[in-house]
Formats: C-alpha cells, sequence, structure tokens
C-alpha cells in the first residue's frame, strides 16, 4: 500500500464520480432505500454484485498492465517488460499484445454489464478516470486503452503505473463501489453524515473480502439494471447514473 | 527538497484543451455563472440569438435538477439540438465546475468532436451562490451574473464570483426603481472590489440582444486567436 | 451421483434435423419426443446435495434442437455435508438451440449451482430460459446460484452469475425474491431495453436478456413472456 491508492480511492480525485449515484437515487425514487438500514442493505447488495466484479476487473487489468511481478495473479497473461513509474525504470510500451489483452478485458467488463444504462455509466467514468490519470502518472500504458474504457479497467491501468498492486486496485475498485452511492445517498435524503459515514466504515470487512476474492466474477442484480434503465430514462435527475 | 527535484518535476506541461490536436485553437469556452434567478439562461439564449449568425457556438448547460435550461434553449430554437448539451451535477452545481469538472470537460469534448469547426462554447452553471466561479481548468473566461433585484449591497459584499469573474454582469436594470436600487451604488462598489475588471449593467428585457456583452465576447474570441498561446 | 448426458443434432438429408448422438446416464434419462425435440427424463429423486449433472449439447450447422424436460426438478438438500448439487450445461452452437427445462425448486437448506457456458458460432442461435423457485410451499427457501456465460465466435457477448437465497450475499431484503425467471436470446431478434415491474429486458447483440424476480413463479414467469413475446414492442 503506497499513498498513490489513497489518491486513487480519494473522493476528491476528479475522475467525475461525484455525478454518479451508483442506481442511489433511483433506489431512493423506488422506495428501496430510504434509511440508514436500507442504505446499507443497498451498499452490501452493491459491494457483492457490481463491487466484486469491478475488484476482479480492476485487479486484472492492473495484473496485464504492470510490471513482472504482479503478472500471474489473474488469468490474463501477457508478456510485458517490467514498468513501473515508482522504480524509475522506463513504462513499458503499449504492446500490441497489451492493446488486445485490454481489449478482451474490456469484452468481459460488457459481458458482465448487459445494461446499457450501466456500461454507458463505467465508460464515462473511465474517460474521466483516463483524462486524470493521464495527467498524474504519464506513461504509454495509458495508450493500450480503448478510447472510453470501463471504469474498473481505467482504475486498474492507473493503479499500475501508479505502481500500486492488483489487490491495491481491487481494494480501491470494491471501497468505491460503496462510497460513491453512500455520499449519492447522504446528499438526497440529507442523511446524517456522520451515521453514513458509520454504516461505511462497518462495511470495511466485506469490502477487504471483496477485494482479496480471485479470479473476475460475474456476480449481477437484475434489480441494479431495472434501477439503472429506470434512472437513464428520466428527466428529472441529479445524478448522471 | 532533494537536490535533483526541482518545482518543474511537479507542474503540468499548460492544459491540452487550449488546442486542439491540430494546432489549431480550440473553441473559446466562456463559464456563466451566478445566482439562481439572475438571468444566466436568458443571457445563454441572447448570446445564442446574437452571435449564433457570427460563431460556430454551443452550449453545456448545468441544472440542478432538470435539462430545464437545455429544454428552455431548444424550445426557443436559439440553437440547434445537436448543439446544446446537459450535465447532471450530482447535487452539487458548484463542485461540477469548480473541483471535478469531469462532466462538464466530456460535454465540451463531445460538442467539439461532433463540431470540429466549434468558434465558442458556453458553460451555463446550475445557479448557486457568491462564491461559486469556474475552475480555469473547464474555461477561459468567466462571467458572473448578478441582478438588481437581488439588492445593490451584492458587489460590495463581494466573493469570488463578483471580484474575480472577467466580466462582471449586473442584469434587470430595469427594475431598479421597482426595487430601490441604485444603479450608481452599484457600479461604485463592484469597481471598488474588481481590480479594474469590467463590469456591464445590463436589461435583458429592454436589450434582448445583450449588444455590450456579445461586444465582450466578440473582443475575447479576437484577442484569443491573435494571441497563439 | 454423476450424470453425464449428451445429445447432438445435425442437418440430415433434405435439411431435416438428425439426432446421431442421445445419450443419458446416472439420474437422466432423454427421450426423443418430436423431430429435433428431446426431453429429459428424471430417473431418481432430486437432485440431491452432492449430485453433479453435465449435459453436452452440439448442434451442427443447420440443424435445430429443443430440448425440454417433463417436470419440475427439486434440489434437495445433501444428508451429511452441505454440498451442492450442480448441473452444468455445455452447449457448442453453430445452428440452433432452444432451451427450456421445467422450473428448478430447491428447497429448504439445499443448494443448487447451475451453469450454462454457450459457445456460439457466427451464426448460431441461442434461446435459454430458466426458472427457479426458492422452497417448496410453505417452507423456507434454499440457495439458487445460477452462472450464464454466452460467447460468439470468441467475444463473450453475456456472462452473470445471479446468487439467490439465504447466505447470498445481495440476496438482501427489501428485494430478496423467492421466484425467480430469467430467458437469453441472440442470434435473430434484437430488442432495445424494456422495463416493468421487477421485470426488465437489456439488448444483446442479435438479441437481448429478460428477466423477472418476485414472489410467485407463474407471474415472474408471465413477466418475462410479457417482454419476450414476439409481437411485443417496446418501451
Amino acid at each position: 500500500m503506497t499513498a498513490a491508492l489513497l489518491t486513487l480511492a480519494d473522493s476528491r480525485l476528479p475522475a467525475g464520480g461525484h455525478t454518479h449515484s451508483g442506481g442511489v437515487e433511483q433506489a431512493i425514487a423506488a422506495g428501496v432505500v430510504h434509511d440508514p438500514a436500507t442504505l446499507t442493505a443497498f451498499l452490501r447488495r452493491r459491494l457483492h454484485t457490481a463491487g466484486a466484479v469491478a475488484a476482479g476487473l480492476a485487479a486484472a487489468a492492473t495484473a496485464l498492465s504492470s510490471s513482472g511481478r504482479h503478472r500471474g495473479q489473474v488469468p490474463f497473461p501477457v508478456a510485458l517488460s517490467p514498468a513501473s513509474c515508482s522504480s524509475g525504470e522506463s513504462p513499458a510500451p503499449a504492446s500490441s499484445e497489451l492493446v488486445a489483452a485490454l481489449l478482451s478485458l474490456d469484452a468481459e467488463a460488457d459481458a458482465r454489464t448487459p445494461s446499457p444504462a450501466l456500461r454507458a455509466a463505467s465508460r464515462q467514468q473511465g474517460r474521466g478516470l483516463v483524462r486524470v490519470g493521464r495527467r498524474a502518472w504519464p506513461s504509454p500504458v495509458w495508450d493500450a486503452l480503448p478510447e472510453r474504457p470501463h471504469s474498473p479497467l481505467a482504475l486498474g491501468v492507473a493503479a499500475a503505473v501508479a505502481g500500486l498492486t492488483p489487490r491495491d486496485a481491487a481494494a480501491a475498485a470494491a471501497y468505491l463501489s460503496v462510497s460513491g452511492p453512500a455520499t449519492a445517498a447522504q446528499r438526497l435524503l440529507a442523511m446524517d453524515p456522520l451515521a453514513v459515514a458509520a454504516l461505511t466504515a462497518r462495511l470495511a470487512p466485506e469490502i477487504d473480502e471483496v477485494a482479496t476474492a480471485d479470479g473476475v466474477p460475474a456476480a449481477a442484480d437484475p434489480l441494479l439494471d431495472l434501477l439503472a434503465e429506470v434512472h437513464a430514462a428520466r428527466k428529472d435527475r441529479f445524478f448522471a447514473s | 527538497m532533494p537536490p535533483d527535484h526541482n518545482l518543474d518535476d511537479y507542474v503540468d506541461a499548460p492544459a491540452p484543451h487550449r488546442h486542439s490536436p491540430e494546432g489549431r485553437p480550440g473553441p473559446l469556452r466562456i463559464g456563466l455563472g451566478g445566482p439562481v434567478g439572475s438571468g444566466k439562461t436568458a443571457l445563454a439564449a441572447a448570446l445564442c440569438r446574437t452571435l449564433g449568425p457570427e460563431y460556430d457556438l454551443a452550449v453545456v448547460t448545468n441544472d440542478i435538477y432538470t435539462t430545464e435550461d437545455a429544454d428552455f434553449l431548444r424550445r426557443n430554437a436559439v440553437l440547434p439540438d445537436d448543439r446544446i448539451e446537459a450535465v447532471q451535477t450530482g447535487c452539487c452545481p458548484h463542485t461540477a465546475i469548480r473541483d471535478d469538472i469531469t462532466a462538464n470537460l466530456d460535454a465540451v469534448e463531445l460538442l467539439e468532436a461532433r463540431h470540429p469547426g466549434l468558434e465558442l462554447v458556453l458553460v451555463e452553471s446550475g445557479g448557486d451562490n457568491l462564491t461559486a466561479s469556474f475552475s480555469y481548468g473547464l474555461v477561459d473566461v468567466q462571467v458572473f451574473v448578478i441582478d438588481v433585484a437581488g439588492g445593490d449591497k451584492v458587489p460590495r459584499k463581494g466573493g469570488p464570483g463578483v471580484t474575480a469573474a472577467d466580466l462582471l454582469v449586473v442584469n434587470k436594470t430595469d427594475l431598479a426603481p421597482l426595487v430601490g436600487a441604485d444603479l450608481g451604488v452599484m457600479r461604485r462598489d463592484a469597481d471598488a472590489v474588481r481590480g479594474g475588471r469590467p463590469t456591464l449593467l445590463v436589461s435583458l428585457r429592454e436589450d434582448p440582444s445583450a449588444a455590450a456583452v456579445a461586444d465582450w465576447v466578440r473582443e475575447q474570441i479576437r484577442a484569443r486567436s491573435v494571441q497563439p498561446a | 451421483m454423476r450424470t453425464l448426458v449428451e445429445v447432438v443434432a445435425c442437418r440430415g438429408p433434405g435439411g431435416r434435423t438428425v439426432l446421431p448422438v442421445v445419450r443419458a446416464g446416472g439420474q437422466y434419462a432423454v427421450r426423443r419426443t418430436g423431430p429435433g425435440t428431446v426431453h429429459l427424463v428424471a430417473t431418481a429423486f432430486g437432485p440431491l446435495g452432492g449430485d453433479d449433472v453435465t449435459v453436452r449439447l452440439v448442434v451442427e450447422e443447420g440443424a435445430r434442437l429443443c430440448v425440454r424436460s417433463v417436470a419440475a426438478a427439486v434440489a434437495l438438500p445433501s444428508r451429511g455435508a452441505a454440498r451442492p448439487s450442480v448441473q452444468r450445461i455445455r452447449a457448442t452452437v453453430a445452428g440452433e438451440l432452444d432451451l427450456a427445462p421445467e422450473p428448478t425448486v430447491v428447497a429448504a437448506r439445499a443448494r443448487h449451482v447451475a451453469e450454462l457456458e454457450a459457445e456460439l458460432g457466427p451464426d448460431g442461435v441461442l434461446t435459454a430460459a430458466e426458472q427457479v423457485l426458492l422452497g417448496r410451499r410453505g417452507e423456507e427457501p434454499g440457495r439458487w446460484t445460477g452462472t450464464t456465460r454466452v460467447v460468439r465466435a470468441g467475444r463473450p457477448l453475456l456472462h452473470t452469475t445471479v446468487d439467490l437465497g439465504p447466505g447470498a450475499p445481495a440476496w438482501l431484503p427489501p428485494v430478496a425474491p423467492r421466484a425467480y425467471a430469467s430467458t437469453v436470446h441472440t442470434g435473430s431478434d434484437e430488442r432495445p431495453v424494456a422495463t416493468g415491474e421487477d421485470a426488465v429486458r437489456l439488448p444483446l447483440p442479435g438479441g437481448w436478456t429478460a428477466t423477472a424476480w418476485g414472489t410467485e413463479l407463474h407471474r415472474v414467469a408471465g413477466a418475462v413472456a410479457g417482454l419476450t413475446a414476439p409481437e411485443r414492442e417496446t418501451a
């Protein structure tokens, strides 16, 4: 763990996260979330589905795009020269192998995200993360990503070029899968920020568990798909998703 | 600081948005900020009507809850649909123009990609308070719009919008007699806190073309085109 | 008990589908019930925890295979260690596969794992439906974990795992349904998003996936049918 991980998971990182509610805006409209208890249930179901998938994808993207020492932790092996901004070595070039591997990981993300609204939200956040990541951690590895990558892929590449491990990337992805919606619910319901901070903090063991799982899970929640599509069709909304 | 480091290591090259990839200057981005009801959308509409025939332009709106402002611009047909983008601001219109400008940058870049000859983009903020201002990562210059009905004390109260905006517009001067506002006081107070930056007193009701503001915008576009950055 | 079912469908003379391989052992028998149609018939009680069923389906180009079952399967808990019953369907589809078994009922304390992995050729057409009810009447729900992975010409189109029932981390009140139904189609009928009450249809390349959930299976199945009926357009 390094301060780079704190930077990546910081809600102040200007990657556009504050305009997404992770489905909580529609969950509130549908009556599914209305108090700290129902918010906790919502965050848990999101953590164990979308969060788990994002964590797996982010870890895979980091393993693909970082130096040899993290390779082999996920089943997407590609050969790359060592790359790490922190080690002072020259970063890995955006090899065609890496381009192909990230593209196929992006297709895996699509397959796990059949909702067009959720795909758009993920790609919008991925693009935002690439924009700030390129400036914060310049590296040719960014060029290996598709133009609007799924958010966990951008997060995984950011972790790699910042010298972090796949586990770090997974931790950031899992944490962000609940911190964003928690903040959104706090704003929308004018909830006690201390209550929201407390319930988010109590999810830490579950977040850690999700972040240390192996492979790239495909956990889905049709409820989140439905909420996202109904939300996307609305004109009166505060959040992009 | 270690001897082999210097401050340049921490500082970026100039923000890339000011030039398109071909090296041609990108569109001038003007932020329109100000409190709710001061006339930002009316000013945006007026500028679209007046400058639309002269420049290739587009608008980004930042409504707090709905796409009402974007719909207003569409309904009034001041711009074709594909030149208006609305962004959601996640309950924080202020954050979206200053602290995390991602959604607005996405919208501006989308408009630039859709209209490669774009010369001017107006970014209209959601109504906020007197502390709201645009990040210069998002816009090149910004206009802060207040109105006479808000009281003639507003310029004296200051705040970053009033003191630091590149142009301060005091709208609804036609209401001054009705609300007992002293335009002379507003002008004097504004000049006192704005360090020589311009202030325009206008009435969009009396001059729907916003001629004075449009002139200022033309000047900004001209100044940029003769000064390669 | 381990069970292997294998069916191969080919295009025969005159374009009719023939089934050169129809094999089963363990807890299933397979009956040919029509041209290109087979029914799975359970020959034993269950599945019980620990039972392991693999169904291999191959549909060659120009052939059409329908797979049905004669009755609902009731997944029951194992007597000893809490092992799940597993049913894996591996399909290779260059022609057309229509898979619609009767519902799976997962009894209290039982755990059932269902997997569908379909590898489609460039022109392969797949329709796969599943219906799940957690718990028999008046009984606590069991747990069902279903994974669907559909790949066309090497590219994944859909990969989802839905985990329902006590112990599933995302099966939480107020939305913890007992009944679930889902149909996935790809190959001949692309449709846009549609939403209903506790039901949603999402587009796939050349198809869609429709899902519904609730308390009663017949209503849930009806919601999916409403989203997938050929004449119905959109939302």
